[in-house]
């Protein structure tokens, strides 16, 4: 039932010690999709008037809804001048994530979801767990930043800093479980009961719907751990 | 009894158990932020923005260890 999720392709060697295993078609994947999203956006781009007092066409009006999505519904409630700074990670924290969760959905071989890898995922959180240390000490120094972790109280400490560590590991647990468990109640469900009709209703909810809510929850906790940092 | 047997049967029960067990908090958890968003919703609809966006956040945390418990049964099912 696995090989629906790629799985034994898995590469396995021993670095130094200790066994790396990866898997060429998850990052393969992976940067198939941040290639097509590039590929996507300079296309859109290239449509856009150069004249901004032009008449609206199609294309402009759809950049501009997202833009206003972005602003209003992501960054809403940020300082303005931190949420300037973080508008093209938010972008393309989202698009990307919400591409990857989509890949899973084409009816190609292979074709799985890169999220489904633990590795993408923790590999995201752990970019924005450096991004929450990166902006905090930005926006208030290092001392003042580390002074952070003795709040409310100094004995809080350890709390603090393993409240840290978890946040991250369940940011990307979420993520990958949600889609890991949707592929695999797919696979299941196409493999042993119904192989026609309900795995294509399966993909669409989990698919398609849940891969869009993951990737929303997926954008807003990373701007709320980088906003509860840098605030 | 052989002990391969009864170590593929824990598994499946295992599993069964985790995940039925950890979905009751999530499930109570997010009925309760639905419900007290909806709450709000209605008190104040021009809020209902912020309002939604904070639910989606505050669902995505309550899911967690319903995920966990997801993690644990995959891990249970395929892995042990």
């Amino acid at each position: 039932m696995l090989e629906h999720l790629g799985k034994e392709l898995a590469l396995r060697f021993t670095v130094g010690g200790v066994e790396v295993a990866f898997n060429p078609v998850v990052v393969s994947l992976a940067l198939g999709v941040s290639l097509a999203l590039m590929g996507l956006l300079l296309w859109v781009r290239r449509g856009l008037p150069s004249d901004p007092d032009a008449p609206l066409s199609r294309r402009a009006a759809a950049v501009a809804w997202a833009v206003e999505f972005f602003r209003d519904q992501i960054l809403g409630g940020l300082s303005p001048t931190l949420a300037e700074r973080l508008f093209p990670l938010v972008v393309a924290l989202f698009l990307y994530v919400l591409a990857c969760n989509w890949a899973g959905v084409l009816p190609l071989p292979y074709a799985v979801s890169p999220t489904q890898d633990l590795n993408v995922t923790l590999g995201l959180a752990l970019m924005v767990y450096v991004l929450t240390h990166f902006y905090g000490i930005r926006a208030k120094g290092v001392l003042r930043h580390l002074k952070g972790y003795l709040e409310p109280f100094p004995f809080l400490l350890p709390l603090n800093i393993v409240g840290d560590f978890g946040r991250t590991l369940s940011h990307g647990f979420r993520l990958f479980g949600n889609v890991l468990g949707g592929a695999l109640l797919t696979a299941v469900v196409a493999g042993k009961f119904a192989p026609l009709v309900v795995p294509a209703g399966l993909n669409v909810w989990f698919g398609l719907f849940m891969g869009l809510i993951q990737a929303l929850v997926f954008t807003l906790l990373a701007v709320a751990y980088i906003r509860a940092s840098a605030e | 009894m052989d002990p391969q047997a009864l170590v593929e049967a824990a598994k499946y029960l295992a599993a069964g158990i985790c995940m039925g067990i950890g979905a009751i908090g999530p499930g109570v958890g997010e009925g309760i932020i639905g419900a007290h968003a909806l709450d709000a919703m209605a008190r104040q609809p021009e809020m209902a923005n912020t309002l939604l966006r904070t639910m989606v956040i505050a669902d995505a945390i309550a899911e967690t260890t319903g995920i966990y418990s997801l993690v644990v049964a995959i891990v249970l099912i395929f892995v042990v």
